[in-house]
Formats: structure tokens, sequence, C-alpha cells
């Protein structure tokens, strides 16, 4: 008991003897824990943030039916109900998905006389926005939720000279419609020259009710997570054919293994690197020490206690500028995640134990030094020759 | 007297100087693999983003609307417009030719065909109605400069995987969609006969690859353009035209509608890779085509490769700065130690700026050799990153060599000022006494 009230008694001296000292050791151990946590947290932000940005390339999921045959538009359709059995979330991320039906049709100018033939798209479903990414070069908002409102691609809407605002005659095989145009949109591919309007439209014009051609989805996630996504909807989906545009899956797969690669490797580098300054650090104050170390064993201090007596004082320093240094570590992630991803990185706590303990692993490290101190014959440190 | 004080401290503790050299360089060689890699980056990644296909579609402006459902064209072959095949060359010959990567134009034309040995002699083997889509792969393009340029479908659209070969050009030869091949049981080998609409009698052509595309072209028969345009009766024509350009993703700037832009600003635009910009060229070069931005791939690719260069950035900055810790520390350690010399010094007369001017000395001395080494080996480590990451090696700049001494210079100065103005200020005495 006795020893070790005096164990903790040089502990605190050897701790609060210098202020200066602590400061500077606390500094650097917390700046290397902040350094530390900041980029884990940053990096895993990231990677989960990189599979939401690849959603701006669209659909990446597609349910048809089975055993299409694309010479004949018409024959090959699915259920529309099952849209509804589609997951709505997906590892707590929404899952665009839109059913369409095409039609190919006559299209004209309200009050015109001149058809052309178009394709005409129904659609039903949430985000159409994110499942066909593109520009909306004209947008009328109070138009949008008319049950008879249609979207014009930009191809289209020139060949028809329309704008937003107009009105658009269908018909197809005797069966007419008509639609109010709400939007333009570009997107630069097939969809410039289809007319979107709602499902029901689409089918009344096709005389298919309760029909679709097909669902595309946009699933966020790793191209592994993807994967397993598509397995286990065609397994609950029986009657359908779901499978990935392996356009984007190869391109996202390919592209997020380079940057993942890329970040943990510089990371590592980063997190090494400040382990290194953070040893250079401690170690000088070890040197520093040696005057401590000469006395001790002087009066008589078995080694093994002068050196117990330096880890534990590692340790403590260790602990404490892990706690502080991660702890604004994180905080100033979420600050980066905002300057680059323009969101909030969401903290994650796992990182918190794991940067505290590197910077303890670190700063136990840095005190080997200290070992050398063994050797350290008491006379010649007093006489000033080491 | 001055230039052998410096040799002395290093000949006479090399361990002591082996060892902040040595902290100086691992710092320095971070530094290095950091800033190589980052500025090499963002171009290799660019690249990657090819295999995404093409980001432009070229096609015919007065052309009627395409009936195209799920990739497949359902207008009669004598509808619409075509292009000139002749043209494609001048592509190469725009402001930012070098940025286009490939480029691939498609003529479809629905066919019958037929496989003799397709299925077995009692249900002889009429595969029906399908889409023959005459394209180029491995095509060597004329430039109007006199050279000629490799290009084709397999580049722009690295997805499309072929067992067994692509068609060779001139040849008459097809790859067939995996899922014509199961419905026809056409093999690699097999002969297909073609034939088109109003052009009289069956064209063999032979099989030497199963193209997988996930998409529509897997019920296709994909030939050389050429056989395309004969089955038409299209010579020397095209209907659509895929583009893989290198761009540099687009900001508030190249937003602006060019219209609207000052003849600087509409410089600074045109001569700036921006996809709107290669668009512009493209279509002032190809005469009467409608020039489109596919923009899910353009867009896509923007967002990720901005986002990827920030982050990258701060990652190096992130290694920039606990290099100079490192190395400061450092430095400022081995001013520390040295406490008894400058006292000693100071005794023997030296006055507090030349202690200072030889310290500083012995520091640069250490920053230049240490960084050099630091730059050495951080060539090689940027090496292994950019090998194992991306397959590639970035070239060795000069101006990170300069950078990298710069700062080495700088940081082991800055480092050690602090020890050194508290050093010049010692009391020789008491530090003499050991206290």
């Amino acid at each position: 008991m006795g020893a070790s009230s005096m164990f903790w008694r040089i502990e605190r001296r050897l701790l609060t003897a210098n202020y200066g000292r602590l400061f500077v050791i606390l500094l650097a151990l917390g700046a290397g824990a902040a350094v530390t946590s900041a980029l884990l947290n940053l990096q895993i932000d990231a990677k989960k943030r990189l599979t939401t940005e690849f959603r701006a390339l669209g659909a990446n999921v597609i349910v048809a039916p089975r055993e299409t045959n694309n010479t004949d538009s018409g024959s090959s359709t699915l259920d529309e109900g099952l849209l509804a059995q589609l997951p709505t979330q997906y590892e707590a991320k929404p899952v665009p998905a839109v059913a369409f039906l095409y039609v190919i049709g006559e299209v004209a100018k309200a009050g015109t006389i001149h058809f052309d033939p178009a394709v005409i798209a129904g659609t039903e479903g949430h985000g159409l926005t994110e499942i066909r990414p593109g520009r909306r070069t004209e947008y009328l908002a109070d138009v949008e939720n008319d049950p008879s409102a249609c979207e014009v691609g930009a191809k289209a809407a020139a060949q028809f000279n329309v704008h937003a605002g107009d009105s658009l005659q269908l018909r197809n095989q005797g069966r007419e419609a008509s639609c109010k145009v709400f939007a333009l949109v570009a997107t630069g591919g097939a969809e410039d020259t289809q007319v979107f309007t709602k499902l029901k439209t689409a089918q009344a014009l096709d005389d298919l009710d309760g029909r679709i051609s097909l669902i595309q989805l946009s699933v966020t996630g790793t191209p592994n997570s993807v994967k397993s996504f598509i397995s286990s909807l065609s397994q609950r989906l029986p009657g359908a054919d779901v499978h990935g545009i392996k356009q984007l899956s190869e391109a996202e797969g390919r592209i997020y293994d380079r940057i993942s690669g890329l970040l943990s490797a510089t990371v590592l580098l980063v997190l090494f690197l400040t382990s290194l300054c953070v040893m250079a650090g401690m170690s000088n104050v070890a040197v520093e020490r040696k005057n401590d170390v000469g006395l001790m064993k002087a009066i008589g201090g078995s080694i093994r206690r002068v050196v117990r007596l330096f880890l534990t004082e590692a340790i403590l320093l260790g602990i404490a500028g892990g706690l502080v240094g991660s702890a604004i570590g994180i905080v100033v992630s979420i600050w980066l995640g905002i300057a680059v991803f323009g969101v909030a990185a969401q903290p994650r706590w796992i990182v918190y134990p794991v940067s505290v303990t590197l910077t303890v692993i670190v700063s136990i490290a840095s005190a080997f030094p200290l070992r050398r101190l063994a050797s350290i014959r008491p006379a010649s440190v007093f006489r000033g020759e080491e | 007297m001055f230039l052998r004080l410096v040799a002395d401290s290093f000949t006479r503790r090399p361990r002591r100087k082996l060892l902040s050299m040595a902290a100086l360089a691992m710092g320095m060689s971070v530094a290095t693999a950091a800033l190589s890699v980052s500025l090499d980056v963002g171009d290799r990644l660019a690249k990657e983003f090819r295999s995404l296909g093409a980001n432009l579609l070229v096609t015919p402006q007065a052309d009627s609307l395409p009936l195209e459902i799920g990739g497949v064209d359902y207008r009669p072959a004598n509808a619409g417009a075509y292009l000139p095949e002749e043209d494609l060359g001048k592509l190469k010959t725009i402001f930012w030719r070098f940025n286009i990567m490939a480029f691939a134009p498609i003529l479809e034309v629905p066919v019958q065909a037929w496989s003799p040995t397709s299925k077995n002699w009692s249900n002889p083997g009429v595969v029906g109605d399908t889409t023959l889509i005459g394209t180029w792969s491995e095509h060597s393009v004329p430039i109007p400069d006199g050279t000629s340029y490799v290009t084709g479908i397999d580049k722009t659209n690295p997805w499309w995987h072929v067992e067994g070969k692509w068609f060779t050009e001139g040849s008459e030869q097809c790859v067939v969609g995996t899922a014509f091949s199961k419905k026809s049981g056409v093999k690699v080998g097999d002969t297909l006969h073609v034939h088109a609409g109003d052009v009289a009698g069956w064209r063999p052509l032979k099989v030497v690859g199963i193209l997988s595309t996930g998409g529509p072209e897997d019920n296709a028969i994909v030939a050389p353009l050429t056989i395309a345009q004969q089955l038409a009766n299209k010579p020397g024509q095209y209907r659509r035209l895929y583009v893989s350009a290198l761009t540099k993703p687009e900001d508030a700037f190249a937003r602006k509608d060019p219209k609207t832009m000052t003849p600087a600003e509409f410089d600074t635009w045109y001569c700036t890779p921006y996809i709107s910009a290669i668009a512009l060229q493209i279509s002032e070069e190809l005469k009467g085509t409608d020039v489109r931005v596919i923009r899910r791939v353009a867009e896509g690719e923007g967002n990720v490769l901005t986002r990827v260069r920030t982050l990258l950035w701060l990652v190096t900055f992130a290694a920039l700065l606990a290099a100079v810790l490192a190395v400061g520390a450092s430095a400022a350690a081995s001013v520390i130690e040295r406490r008894t010399e400058i006292g000693l010094m100071k005794a023997l007369g030296a006055n507090s700026g030349l202690v200072g001017v030889l310290l500083a000395a012995e520091q640069l001395l250490l920053a230049f050799v240490g960084g050099g080494i630091g730059y050495a080996v951080g060539i090689v480590l940027a090496r292994v990153l950019g090998e194992r990451i991306f397959g590639f090696t970035p070239e060795p700049k000069l101006f990170v060599l300069l950078i990298v001494l710069a700062l080495a210079a700088l940081i082991t100065l800055l480092g050690s000022a602090y020890p050194l103005r508290q050093a010049s200020r010692y009391d020789p005495a008491p530090i003499l006494r050991g206290e």
C-alpha cells in the first residue's frame, strides 16, 4: 500500500513537474490522435458517400419480364402490382423505383393535325429524376400533379415544337388521349426522344390495363451489396428477370476499387507518418529524463520500477491525449465532410476507441527509448558525460 | 573554420545525424509520394471513368424521331437521316483532339437470320427476325493530316465482352449476342446467313465470337459497318456515333450559356476540355449533326471526380502537415541535445549570431541530403502505389523535387528556430555546469 501510494505520488510529480512539457506532449499526442480519427472517419464516410455519388449515373437494376423478345415490344409485360412488392429501402437508403410501359404511338401538338410517331413512356413510381438523370430545361411545378401531366424529351419537344404549359395529343390504334406538358428534359440518351406520361395514360393507349414493360431501380451500395440486392430480389420475384446494368456495375466496381484503394493507402501512409511524428516528439522528452533516471537509480530504485514508472506515464499521457484528440478529430471530420461532399460526415463510433488505442500504442512505443536509460550509470549522468 | 565545424559535427556524431536525417527522409518521402500520386490521379481516374462508355452521342440534325426502346430502334430502315462515315477522321482534328479517346459509328439493320448448324436437321435452323448492328472494331480511321487512328466499339464500350474474338474489318465475320446464341444454338465457328428487307440473297457470315453486354445487344448480331451498310443499302453511312472523351468536370462557369459569354470568357471556355465545349467543337467539324451530352455519364463522372480530387488533396495536405510536424520535432530535438555544445561555443567567445548561423547551416545541409533521399524513396513509393492501385507508374516530376527540398529546408529551419533562439539566449555558465 505504501509502495503503491509512493508510486502514484512520483507519477503525479513526473506529470505535473513541468506544465510546459506536459502541454507539448499532450499537444503532440492529441494532434496525432485528431489526424488519425479525422482521417479514419472521413475515409469510412467517403467510401459510403461515393456509392451515393455513383447514383448520379441513374438506374442500375432492371426488373424485366422473363424471356424478353426484343423484336416484339408489346408481347411480354409484367404485372403492375410488382412495383408495390419492391423494397423502398435498402441498407437505410431509399431505393427509387419507377415502372415503365413503352408504347409506340403517334403524337401531335394540340391544335395541329400533323401526327408523328414517337415512343410514349408511361411511368409510375417514385424518384423518376434519380432513375433518369438529366436536366429539366423547363419546369412547371403546378402542372406536375395534374392527372394528365406529361414530360417531353428535348429532341421530341423540338420536333413537336412544344414548351412547358402546352398540350399534346396522343393516339395509338384508334385510341386517343391528351396530356399537358409540365417539363422538358435533356438526358442525352434515348429519353430525349420520348414522351413521359402517367402510367394510366399509356396503359389506356395500348389497351394494356395493369401491365408494365419493366421497372428500373437505383440501388445505393457497394458493388457487392448491389449484387446481393439483385439476388435476393430475384428470389422474391420468381416471375421476373432481375438484372444489373452491366455498363454501370462494371465501371462502378472498377472505379470504386481504385478510389477506395487509393484512399486506404494514403490514409495508412499519413497514419504511419503521424505516429512517427508523435514518437519523435516523445523520445525527445525521454532524453530529457536522463537526470531523473540517474537520480532514481542512485537512491536505489530498481530498473523495473523505473521503467514501470515511465511506462505508466506514457499510458496515462496516451489515454488523455487520445481521448481529447480523437474527439476533436471526429468533430473536424464532420466539418471536412461538408467541405468535400457538401454533407456532414456521419461520425462512426468505432473510430473513437480505435484511434484512442492507436494513440496509446504509439505513446508506449515512443517510451521505448527509455529502456536505454536502464543502462545509464548514475555517476556519469551527474558528471554530465552522457 | 566554419566549414570545419559543420563537417566535424557530422563526422563526430554520425549516429545522431543519421537518425534525424532518417526522420527527415521518411517525412519527405511520404510527402513526395502523396504529391506525385495526387498530381497524376485526376487524369488516371478520368481515364478509368471512360469504362462507363461514351459521354457524347452524335445523331443527324434533320432526323425523324428515333423510336428507340431498350436500345433498339423500331424505325423502318429507310426512315430518318444518315451521316457520312468518311467525315469521322475529322474528329481527331478538333482543338481537344487528344481528349477524344474513342468513337464508334452505329448502323442498325433489321434482318432475318438462319444457320444450317443451329438446329438438328429435322428442324431447319430458322432463327427469325433480329437486329444486325454494324459498327467498328479495331478500325483504322484515316485522319486528314495523313495519319490514322485505331478505334472501335471495343474501346467505347469496354463492358462488351467477347468470348472468342472480335470480327476483323473487311471480312465476312460477325459476333452474336449471348441470348441470341442460346436461343438459336449458334456457336463460334458456325456460319450464319442473314438477309435484310429488299436486298436480294442470303449473306453468309462466320461467327467468330459470342458477345455479352447485359443489354439489348445480347439479342443481336454485331458485324462490320460495311456489311450493315450493304445490307441496308446505305453505303458509307451511319445513324449514330458514340464518342468517348476525356473531360474536365463541369463547374459553375461551364454551366453558363456560351451565347451569353464575353469573347474572353468564350475563349477560356472553348479552350477548356469541358464536355459542352468538346460537343460544340465536334458539331463544328461534323456538319449537320446534333451532338448531345449523355448526361448521366458526364454528370456521374463529374460528381465523383470532383469529390475524389478534393478528398485526395485533403489527405495530401494531412500528409504534408504530419511530415512538417515530424521533421520539425526532430530538428528541435537535435538543437536541444546540443545545449552543452552551444554553451561551450559561447563560453569560448562566439556570439549568438554565429552560433545560429552555424546550426542553421548544419540543419540546411541535413534538410537537402534528407530531402533528396526522401524524394528518391518517395518516387519509388509513388510507383508502388500507382502500380498497385492503377497499374500505371507516375512520372517523376522535377517540380515535386523542388517543392520537397524547399519544404524540407523551410521546416527544419522553422523547427529549429525556436530552440535556436532560446539557445542563443543561454547563459553558458549554468549549461556547462549541467543545470
